[in-house]
């Protein structure tokens, strides 16, 4: 596909937001690389579909720039940024067929009407709606709405699609079709793509780089794989994954070990960061929790209060002896039931420290 | 197949279901009969010959053989038929064009636009509705006198336009906050602008509410007959009712009933035609599809 002389899709620097005097979006700075598939992710009022709307200019920038391809678009009308956008609700112009919804665009700015018949050919047959093209949005089902919605930004050729959560409409069947077909078109274009949405198997499966976004704050960005196994801090932790990571409530011990549930587990934490009592946070993983019937050196006690059942594998809501929750994956085909105690043990190289205020300790 | 064979079961559903249909089919042509009566009595009434005009209506179809006196009749008052229905037609279409285009601006800003004291004066508009209008007729008319717009359709036409504005500013706020932001928005990244985007993209939409709008500005115009009759002052720019209440009003005590009949049917025939034209927008759910 053309790359560019800039290898910086979209630049965002020092950018903030107000309404009123609420600031919502405090001083995000943000490389997003051309051609590659960025999703935003957060609980819902983080602002992250704000950060999207002000990148598409639908939402007015209260401080800082927006750069698209080393041109500051920061107050540039949303049609003049090279952008395109899907929404959550498709916006599908209702009184206008399939082929007028998706060559509205380009008649706006009087694009040759064989231009704008080929565009339409080529977007309607990547996305499989050619026999749909001389119906109304009324008459689609919600998938064929979604691709439609899609379509319409294909069609104007942008440097940039923006996708704010499209797929949180559709019944989960589609949403893994729908999901598949956007990766597709991600490797097919090669578009720089920028994706919102708050259901973190979208944002595992879709994403370069996943931007973790809190309360108007980037918490982290990196890769899934970054964000998963290396969180900067317990939210993000907390956040990525499913079902989420185990957070205890512990103490230092002062001697490379911590207390939690009545047990002293080992840290690979040096001495210095911690004093002796202060409150640390461990983290684990379900899934790095090994269930077994004998106690350890290492292994929290845990009464499995109730567990869920989903095929290859068996989720266990236990409670460690000092009453906090913890969640445990067991994949063995012994089954547990109820009301039984199990000895969890997890490897050294999987656990996870925090600070007090939540931050990572290494 | 299908013929050979109908099991009883399904013979007494059949029976159920024709007599449920017969009785609200029935129903629905009683109801029917009852609301159309009046205008075929009156319609037929002013076909009749002059002197069985006068007669009671029964049976209410002209007996004498077809006859249109009636009209020819009614021609005679003020300055002709045709001088009333056009100045009366002047008044409601240009009543409906200037609503429809000021409602249709004022929605959208009630309905998109942020600024200060919106919803105070939104309020304050539709606070004049429970202004009774004949209560202002006076300084109205002193208004109209100082501009200069006494005993003119303009400035009859102005007055019902201000008359008619709070509910249709009202309806058209409705009917663009039907309308999801998100279609405005998607239009704006597509590159339409103010104007376009309004007549482009937003104007099909709000369709019903502008039908509305127009179908009971027109009709409130049409029927109006107080403020006429106040701000006209010369027989060739009285409206229809105007003209009506003159030929109701008989001369030397006869009323010419078959005149008033006649009068009526004209009246009544501009707003049926109206209330087809529009109805279908009316009825219409555009929305279907854009969202969800």
């Amino acid at each position: 596909m053309n790359k560019n002389m800039t290898d910086t899709g979209v630049v965002l620097t020092d950018i903030r937001k107000s309404f009123g005097n609420l600031e919502v979006i405090h001083s995000i700075d943000l490389k997003i690389a051309e051609g590659s598939f960025v999703v935003f992710v957060g609980p819902s009022g983080c602002g992250k579909s704000t950060l999207l709307r002000m990148i598409a200019g639908l939402e007015e920038v209260t401080d800082g720039e927006i750069e698209i391809k080393g041109r500051d678009v920061t107050d540039l009308d949303p049609s003049d940024r090279g952008i395109a956008m899907v929404f959550q609700s498709y916006a599908l112009y209702p009184h206008m067929s399939v082929r007028d919804n998706l060559a509205f665009g380009l008649k706006m700015a009087h694009t040759p009407t064989a231009e704008i018949d080929a565009r339409v050919a080529a977007a309607s047959s990547i996305l499989k709606i050619d026999h749909l093209l001389d119906r109304r949005p009324g008459q689609l089902s919600g998938g064929q709405r979604q691709r439609v919605a899609i379509g319409r930004a294909i069609v104007r050729k942008p440097d940039v699609f923006l996708f704010d959560e499209p797929l949180s409409n559709l019944d989960a069947e589609l949403r893994v079709s729908m999901r598949i077909e956007i990766a597709r078109l991600h490797r097919e274009l090669g578009n720089t793509m920028i994706y919102v949405t708050h259901d973190q198997t979208e944002a595992m499966t879709l994403a370069d780089m996943i931007v973790v976004l809190r309360d108007g704050r980037v918490e982290q960005t990196g890769s899934p794989r970054d964000v998963y196994e290396d969180p900067a801090n317990a939210f993000v932790a907390g956040f990525i994954g499913s079902p989420r990571m185990n957070l205890l409530n512990a103490e230092w011990a002062g001697d490379g070990y911590v207390l939690t549930g009545g047990q002293r587990i080992a840290s690979a934490l040096s001495a210095s960061l911690l004093k002796p009592g202060e409150r640390a946070t461990f983290g684990i993983r379900p899934e790095h929790l090994s269930v077994s019937m004998t106690a350890t050196a290492e292994s929290l006690r845990a009464k499995v209060d109730f567990y869920e059942y989903l095929g290859g594998t068996q989720f266990l809501y236990c409670q460690l002896d000092d009453g906090q929750a913890v969640v445990a994956e067991h994949r063995s085909p012994i089954a547990i039931k109820d009301n039984e105690v199990v000895q969890l043990t997890c490897d050294p190289g999987n656990r996870r420290f925090f600070d007090s205020s939540g931050l990572r300790l290494r | 197949m299908t013929t050979a064979k109908v099991s009883p079961s399904k013979q007494r559903r059949a029976r159920k279901a024709f007599r449920a249909n017969g009785a609200y089919h029935a129903a629905g042509i009683a109801i029917c009969l009852f609301f159309l009566a009046p205008f075929v009595i009156t319609f037929l009434a002013s076909f009749r010959h002059g002197t069985e005009a006068r007669l009671p209506p029964l049976p209410p179809w002209p007996t004498n053989g077809l006859s249109i006196d009636s009209y020819l009749s009614l021609d005679t008052f003020g300055a002709g038929i045709w001088q009333h229905t056009i100045n009366s037609l002047l008044v409601s279409l240009a009543t409906v064009v200037l609503t429809v285009a000021v409602s249709l601006l004022a929605g959208y800003g009630f309905s998109r636009y942020r600024f200060p004291l919106k919803n105070v004066l939104f309020v304050l508009i539709i606070a004049t509705l429970m202004i009774p209008f004949q209560s202002i007729l006076t300084p109205l008319f002193i208004i109209l006198a100082k501009l200069g717009l006494n005993n003119s359709l303009l400035g009859l036409t102005l007055v019902y336009v201000t008359l008619q504005l709070p509910f249709s500013v009202f309806m058209m706020r409705n009917a663009f906050d039907a309308v999801p932001k998100e279609i405005e928005e998607a239009a704006r990244i597509d590159g339409a602008r103010d104007l376009r985007l309004l007549v482009r993209v937003l104007l099909p939409l709000v369709l019903p509410g502008i039908a509305t709008v127009a179908i009971f500005a027109f009709l409130n115009a049409w029927n109006e007959f107080l403020a006429a009759l106040i701000l006209l002052s010369s027989n060739e720019k009285y409206t229809l009712p105007v003209l009506m209440m003159a030929v109701r009003a008989g001369r030397l005590g006869a009323v010419n009933w078959g005149a008033v009949q006649a009068g009526v049917a004209v009246m009544t025939v501009p707003c049926l035609i109206v209330f087809l034209l529009l109805q279908r927008y009316y009825m219409r759910g555009l929305m279907a599809g854009a969202v969800k």
